[in-house]
């Protein structure tokens, strides 16, 4: 067995921009494993790293056990890469760019680009200039798969693809797993990989501040609730409950921060008569600032 | 086509390949055709009116006789100016112009070296610079008997179509070996420029100032042009150094391309 990527210490500087500050990784086989971290954060540059598009300024990044620059393209052949920003000549059509990846990659049989094509209900005769945004993303998800690689490397794989699709390319995931394919997959939003993902590492400031198995990260996710009910309810009912904090009551609706289990709140409410209920997505800034507080100090990596 | 970069790289710009290919074949042959309006004692009087100093800047020699014709116009100034540009458009947009936009990082994330793509990429060029040269020369051939060009023979046009598609190959090899070091387009186009303007002036003002004859001798113009490949056909050695300052082009561009990182 060879761990499908490993990172030590890596850093990479861009002048006096720091790009990554020593940063570690490491991602089992066969798991799925969510790169998660705002923007600007360091997820593209340590991808770029891992495909030796860029060379890191010190500390070691390695794909199967191998340095990505001597493992050169023997090393690539095994990995499938969708850039962030999937950008091809716009005058060939679908078909012809798939066809020519696959030939660099050594052949891909037509009819499994059809398949997936298919499965995102991507059009492979119309020129990629004349594609929607969405459109020319499936092409480069299917340029990811298409080959069955051992390691798929997803920088933002979802951005510009509609909830429909975006479930598909979940499916997509999910079988690659099935198979014993590795996914490392980046995000700067948590519903984007919860579904799918095994793992979740958190990047901030170019370094990996947390590793944490997906469940217990939605634990501890801290999410917006806000219970519209049918009359007006005590404030006390609600502000000594576990896991909430800045409860607010404002005439029949209740909001507050809800951390973990949504049990308590919840049969707690029921003792009322609930018009709506609205629990917003965690985002990642929320889960930063979970991370953050006081007794966490201890758990970050 | 679609099989490999180096394919893939021609079937792309096959349109724009072919609309360079029929323009700079269109313009050398319509100088040709004009040799017999110049070819007569008012013409030859007018010209000789010039100061000689400037028809030297501007390369004209012997600019009555048919290989002195079409070496001072089709192959001296035109062709040559052509290329140069052909040759900053596809060599600027081999490595520099995929890299601007964002492209390079796909391909260089499949199993294919840095190296390979250089490699492949200047053999575009290289097939894109010889179909230019063997339609010009074709073009010519075919207009040489009516435009009163004749003398000059079929060799000989074909001599010089191939070392100005060499001449081509050597900007085109400095436009991608300058990108690919660079990454940048308008380094590549400075560059080109600066190489093109110098070496033309070199090469035809070099020799009528003190000290500054050797400037003929390194300008690519003066390779090229230097042994008169319309009168004396196909120099060989003159070609090779052409062919050989293009590798070493490629080959210093590609080094540093290996070793620097892709820009986003």
């Amino acid at each position: 067995m060879t761990i499908p990527i490993k990172a030590e210490a890596l850093t990479k500087s861009y002048g006096r921009r720091r790009g990554l500050t020593g940063l570690d990784l490491d991602v089992h086989e066969g798991e799925v494993y969510g790169f998660l971290g705002p923007n600007g954060a360091g997820k593209t540059t340590t991808i770029r790293i891992l495909l030796d598009l860029i060379r890191p300024t010190s500390g070691r990044a390695q794909l199967f056990e191998q340095a990505p620059r001597s493992g050169g393209p023997a090393l690539r052949r095994r990995v499938g890469y969708l850039p962030g920003d999937f950008t091809v000549l716009g005058g060939q059509t679908g078909r012809e760019l798939l066809i020519h990846l696959g030939h660099l990659r050594g052949g891909v049989p037509p009819a499994r680009i059809d398949a997936l094509a298919d499965r995102l209900d991507l059009d492979l005769s119309t020129r990629i200039g004349k594609l929607s945004k969405g459109n020319r993303q499936k092409v480069g998800v299917v340029q990811a798969f298409m080959h069955e690689p051992e390691l798929l490397i997803l920088d933002e794989p979802t951005s510009g693809l509609d909830p429909i699709i975006q479930q598909r390319f979940l499916e997509l995931v999910a079988e690659a797993r099935t198979a014993r394919q590795t996914v490392f997959m980046s995000s700067h939003v948590l519903s984007e990989v919860q579904q799918s993902a095994d793992r979740v590492g958190i990047i901030r400031g170019g370094t990996v501040v947390a590793v944490e198995a997906i469940d217990s990260l939605r634990e501890r996710a801290v999410r917006r609730v806000e219970i519209q009910f049918d009359e007006p309810v005590p404030l006390e009912t609600f502000s000594g409950l576990a896991g909430l904090e800045d409860v607010a009551v404002d005439g029949n609706v209740l909001r507050c921060r809800l951390t973990g289990r949504a049990d308590d709140l919840v049969k707690a409410a029921a003792g009322f008569g609930v018009t709506t209920l609205k629990v917003e997505e965690p985002d990642l800034e929320e889960l930063f600032f979970a991370y953050y507080r006081g007794d966490e100090v201890g758990h970050v990596a | 086509m679609l099989r490999s970069v180096f394919g893939k790289t021609l079937w792309d710009q096959r349109r724009s390949l072919l609309a360079w290919l029929v323009g700079i074949t269109a313009i050398g042959v319509f100088y040709a055709a004009f040799y017999p309006v110049i070819n007569n004692a008012e013409m030859r009087a007018a010209i000789e009116a010039y100061p000689e100093g400037f028809l030297d800047a501007i390369g004209f020699t012997d600019v009555t006789s048919p290989a002195g014709y079409l070496g001072s116009t089709t192959f001296g100034l035109l062709g040559p100016a052509l290329m140069i540009v052909f040759a900053a458009a596809i060599g600027g947009s081999a490595i520099a112009g995929d890299e601007e936009s964002g492209r390079l990082d796909l391909l260089l994330a499949h199993p294919v070296s840095r190296w390979s793509v250089v490699v492949q990429r200047f053999a575009a060029i290289v097939v894109a610079m010889a179909a230019v040269g063997l339609v010009l020369a074709l073009g010519l051939v075919v207009i040489s008997g009516p435009a009163d060009l004749g003398s000059i023979g079929t060799a000989s046009l074909f001599a010089a179509s191939i070392q100005l598609a060499l001449f081509g190959t050597l900007f085109g090899a400095l436009a991608l070996g300058v990108g690919a070091a660079t990454g940048r387009r308008s380094a590549v186009y400075a560059t080109v420029a600066i190489v093109g303007v110098a070496g033309f002036f070199g090469n035809n003002l070099g020799p009528s100032i003190e000290g500054l004859g050797w400037l003929a001798d390194v300008s690519p113009f003066g390779i090229y042009l230097g042994g008169e490949p319309l009168k004396n056909g196909l120099q060989i050695v003159d070609s090779a150094a052409l062919a050989v300052v293009s590798l070493v082009l490629v080959a210093a561009g590609g080094f540093v391309f290996n070793r620097r990182d892709v820009a986003v």
